[in-house]
């Protein structure tokens, strides 16, 4: 910037000759320079403070604007749906075969706490202590004065429950209102209906997600909207089953055994009636799986799907069907039982001597080991892999439980001859009380496969034949005469014709290496009524002692076979089966085979 | 012109001060800081407890305070202008440093009698830096790139800490309060149009790189910024203040539910009820008629800044007064947009009437500046 001299040389020189003070020269320069800026400087702030000033009147007119529409317009709560995805809380209720409820919904609430803007944050604590015991004050207190803002108390509450939460009178206590899966028949069908927990969850909704058994199977049905409110039918009997569970628990209690099961099937639909697995637990509080010990003695795992045992002498029967469906045998043929029968370092020995040789018929009646595996050698490997096969011993049964898909049978690693011989007398195989319930079902049903399920269904299912008609009868004549005069005679119900088999198989030791002495499955495999059976019973109790006698006794004769027998007796006339007035007179039975 | 250059001997002194304080202006704030009480006194459900009182004694502190900076010479705040803002600096980083040693992040620091926020006193003091440096500045080397970029790291310092703490509302009025003070001051407008289009060029090219192959943020980046912008996308997240401080407007209508009636605030509906969101509250007790009146009763105390801003011949009194008018209309502005869904919610309390200790003392010694300044003008 050229600066204009504050004391002009020339003029004060005028000045000076002149006699006037050259300061007021300077003084007026300094004036007008001044002057000149400030005006200059003035112009600009001023356009400057215009901008501003319509900046800001544009500002205040937007706003006030927006207080007009927002005046004016309804007040509207905000819809969920634009909340992204949306929490589906739905779930259909599930039912038994006759459309009793065994899970539905129940509307209940959710509590949580939003810290900041509580109050008094120790008496919150101190006062949900005492409404939860199993809440902890010294940890709320902490939560409540930490950072976070959001904290789940808890996921379920009970009316009563929530009105002492809303008496503490805390805001920052908050309650959203959820569903939760309610099984009002407590344990009863715990093991197949399994269990729900939340899946999403926020404080308005939460998803409910079946964890196991036909909750998880069919979740995905069980969640469809398209489906609408339409329940699952399942196979299931409420009545039989709470029977069924009351008498398996009295047996296993008196018994002395550790866990009991029992399936009761349809021989003809396939459908599961009752299906019971002891111990059991509550669906609506189910609890965590085991993290020590063995997970089959958990209350959790299903032993009539999941269990996989050496089922014992109940395999026999398909031995003897087999080789009268091959004709190899009749009910008459004698088969050799001079025993012991050595193969190799192996000895295969029975309960007692039963002489040299057996019919086929006292062969089962008696439960000769010795005489089965004789017969197995004559039927060779092949074909008994192919039979049991065709009865579905090989693969998972399909029912619709997700533990069903893990339990496949344990096969022999190599089928020899020896393996042929314990496998015909049910060692050496193992599989679950359902895959026999089936097995059975095709004997009873006249030879026809059986494929378990949970649904409910009206028609035969028709499989393909795994035996002849004939075959399956002269099987099923056997196995009334186990009853009325073999290992089964406490089996013998008044009214019902009962046809079954025993089985005592010594428990294989966990970390391998030979057998218990002590430690048995026994199980009662059953039809009833024998001559014409509708539904297959099988019982099976694991580790049973029966101790009334002078010596304990373990076979299921003693122990599985009674509380089978109990339990037919209560739950036929539920099935709405008339007992035989007059018992002996059993219509197309004949007691002697030929 | 600089208040070296004009006598004062014009100025009144002493108690005669008093007479010539620009009363309407007090009036006004008082007017405003009663809303307040109201509001606050409804919030806590008819009760002076908890936030009222104390708020009361703070609004009177401030009324001393700001008398007592009003009686102080304008020359003298201009003359500590520098020292101020570098203490104020020094608490800024005092506040990191303790913020990063001690457990989270801390804005305040312990005077025994209230919590000081650094970042509130800055406000004040980076616009009298900025005014006192305009002052000091011959006019003809206003738009020297060197002389503005002065400024600038005035300005962008203090915004850079107060973002780190993290307080973005607070940066965001520190940058813009300062640059309206460099504006007013005269710097060449080609500035602020490159400023203003760069930044454009920058947000546009982040929105228009989004899902090609050169795209600067990532996805969940664009998410976040995405529900910042419309909070309405996620009602019941991030959108859930907006959602039903909107409802709540709504609810109110023209003439409101009446004191004490709201349904929104008082149900628990809202959060910070009492601070950043206490407008909804008074949108919803009186209506359009009582929101409307107190941005008009802001906008008047603009208006009286600006006018006595024009009065003074003083570079510095009336830069500083614009400067202060222009934080001021920037809290109540950007607030209401928060609030109204205008704006991002970013965390700026409502003047003289949110609950809060620094800002309403800071605000008050601003106006007692704004005062003195009024008070000593050269006429």
């Amino acid at each position: 910037m050229i600066r204009t001299p504050l004391r002009p040389l020339a003029r004060i020189l005028k000045a000076r000759d002149t006699g006037e003070n050259p300061d007021t020269i300077e003084r007026e320069n300094i004036r007008q320079r001044h002057e000149e800026m400030r005006d200059k400087s003035r112009a600009r702030a001023e356009g400057r403070l215009l901008l501003m000033c319509v900046m800001f009147l544009g500002a205040f007119i937007v706003i006030g604007a927006q207080m007009t529409i927002l005046a004016n317009s309804e007040a509207q709560e905000p819809r969920a749906s634009a909340a992204g995805a949306r929490i589906v809380a739905q779930r259909a209720d599930i039912v038994d075969r006759k459309g009793r409820i065994l899970a539905t919904n129940l509307e209940t609430h959710s509590l949580y706490a939003q810290p900041h803007h509580m109050i008094d944050k120790e008496r919150v604590a101190r006062e949900l202590a005492e409404i939860f015991p199993d809440l902890k004050e010294e940890r709320l207190v902490k939560d409540f004065t930490g950072k976070r803002k959001f904290i789940w108390i808890k996921k379920k509450l009970s009316p009563e429950q929530k009105q002492a939460v809303h008496d503490i009178g805390d805001p920052g206590l908050l309650f959203g209102p959820r569903e939760m899966r309610l099984y009002p028949n407590g344990t009863i069908a715990a093991h197949i209906l399994g269990g729900a927990s939340f899946g999403k969850e926020d404080v308005r909704a939460a998803e409910v997600i079946g964890v196991a058994g036909v909750e998880k199977y069919f979740d995905d049905v069980l969640r469809d909207p398209a489906n609408g409110d339409k329940a699952l039918t399942l196979s299931l009997d409420l009545t039989v089953q709470a029977a069924a569970e009351r008498v398996l628990y009295g047996g296993m209690r008196l018994m002395n055994a550790k866990g009991a099961t029992s399936v009761l099937l349809d021989v003809h639909t396939g459908e599961v009636i009752s299906m019971v697995s002891l111990p059991d637990f509550d669906p609506n509080d189910r609890p965590r799986p085991p993290t020590e010990g063995n997970p089959s003695d958990s209350p959790l795992f299903n032993r009539a799907v999941q269990g996989l045992y050496e089922l014992g002498s109940t395999f026999k029967i398909f031995t003897a069907a087999q080789a009268m469906d091959l004709g190899l045998a009749n009910a008459s043929t004698m088969i050799n039982t001079a025993g012991p029968l050595q193969w190799g370092k192996f000895r295969i020995r029975d309960f007692r001597n039963y002489g040299a040789q057996l019919s086929l018929t006292k062969v089962i009646v008696k439960s000769s080991n010795i005489g089965t595996a004789r017969l197995a050698q004559i039927i060779g490997a092949e074909r008994q892999q192919d039979f049991l096969r065709d009865l579905g011993f090989f693969e998972p049964t399909s029912v619709e439980l997700v533990e069903a898909s893990g339990a496949k049978p344990l096969l022999p690693p190599r089928w020899s001859e020896l393996s042929t011989m314990t496998v015909s007398y049910g060692h050496g195989l193992s599989a679950s009380p359902l895959h026999l319930a089936a097995g059975y079902a095709a004997i009873a049903n006249g030879g026809k496969r059986v494929v378990p399920t949970l649904l409910r269904r009206s028609t035969p299912q028709n499989g393909p034949r795994v035996m002849s008609e004939s075959a399956a009868r002269e099987a099923r004549s056997m196995l009334r005469q186990v009853v009325t005069d073999g290992t089964a005679s406490l089996g013998e119900v008044p009214g019902y014709a009962v046809g079954g088999k025993t089985g005592t198989a010594d428990k294989p030791k966990e970390r391998g290496g030979g057998y218990y002495d002590d430690k048995v499955i026994a199980t009662f495999a059953s039809m009833f009524p024998a001559h014409d059976p509708k539904y297959v019973l099988i019982v099976t109790l694991d580790e049973p002692v029966e101790t009334s006698g002078p010596e304990p006794r373990r076979t299921a004769g003693w122990t599985a076979v009674p509380v089978a027998a109990e339990m037919i007796g209560r739950i036929a006339p539920l099935l709405g089966m008339r007992p035989d007035v007059e018992p002996g007179q059993l219509a197309g039975i004949t007691l002697t085979a030929h | 012109m600089s208040y070296l250059e004009y006598a004062v001997k014009t100025v009144p002194t002493g108690w005669r001060k008093i007479l010539y304080l620009n009363w309407p202006l007090i009036l006004l704030i008082m007017a405003v800081a009663s809303t307040g009480f109201l509001m606050l006194y409804s919030v806590a459900g008819g009760s002076f407890s908890p936030w009222v009182e104390p708020q009361l004694k703070r609004f009177v502190m401030g009324l001393v305070l700001m008398l007592f900076v009003a009686m102080v010479p304008i020359w003298f705040w201009r003359n500590i202008s520098v020292v101020a803002y570098l203490g104020t600096l020094v608490l800024l980083i005092l506040v990191e440093i303790m913020g990063s040693v001690g457990m989270g992040a801390q804005r305040w620091i312990d005077l025994g009698f209230m919590r000081l926020q650094p970042s509130e006193l800055m406000k004040i003091t980076l616009v009298m830096l900025l005014a006192a440096y305009y002052d000091w500045l011959p006019l003809p080397r206003t738009s020297r790139p060197i002389w503005v970029a002065i400024p600038v790291l005035i300005i962008l310092i203090p915004t850079a800490l107060v973002l780190r703490q993290p307080d973005l509302g607070t940066s965001i009025l520190l940058l813009a309060g300062g640059g309206m003070v460099m504006f007013m001051a005269g710097v060449h407008w080609a500035y602020f149009a490159a400023v203003i289009g760069m930044g454009v060029g920058l947000v546009t090219a982040v929105f228009q790189s989004r899902g090609t192959e050169w795209q600067l943020l990532k996805d969940y980046q664009y998410r976040r910024i995405d529900t910042f912008l419309d909070p309405a996308s996620d009602p019941l997240g991030a959108g859930y203040h907006i959602t039903q401080s909107k409802i709540a407007l709504g609810s109110g209508g023209w003439t409101g539910r009446g004191f004490m009636q709201g349904t929104q605030s008082r149900l628990n509906f809202l959060p910070e009820k009492h601070t950043d969101f206490i407008f909804t509250t008074l949108a919803e007790e009186f209506g359009f008629v009582g929101a409307f009146s107190l941005l008009s009763l802001y906008a008047l105390i603009v208006v009286f800044c600006i006018a006595s801003a024009l009065m003074n011949r003083d570079r510095f009194s009336s830069l500083l007064t614009l400067g202060i008018a222009a934080t001021f209309f920037l809290f109540f502005a950007v607030n209401m947009s928060m609030v109204m869904g205008l704006a991002p919610v970013v965390g700026v309390p409502l003047p003289l009437v949110s609950y809060g200790g620094s800002a309403m003392l800071v605000l008050m010694v601003a106006f007692g500046l704004v005062q003195s300044a009024h008070v000593h003008r050269a006429r």
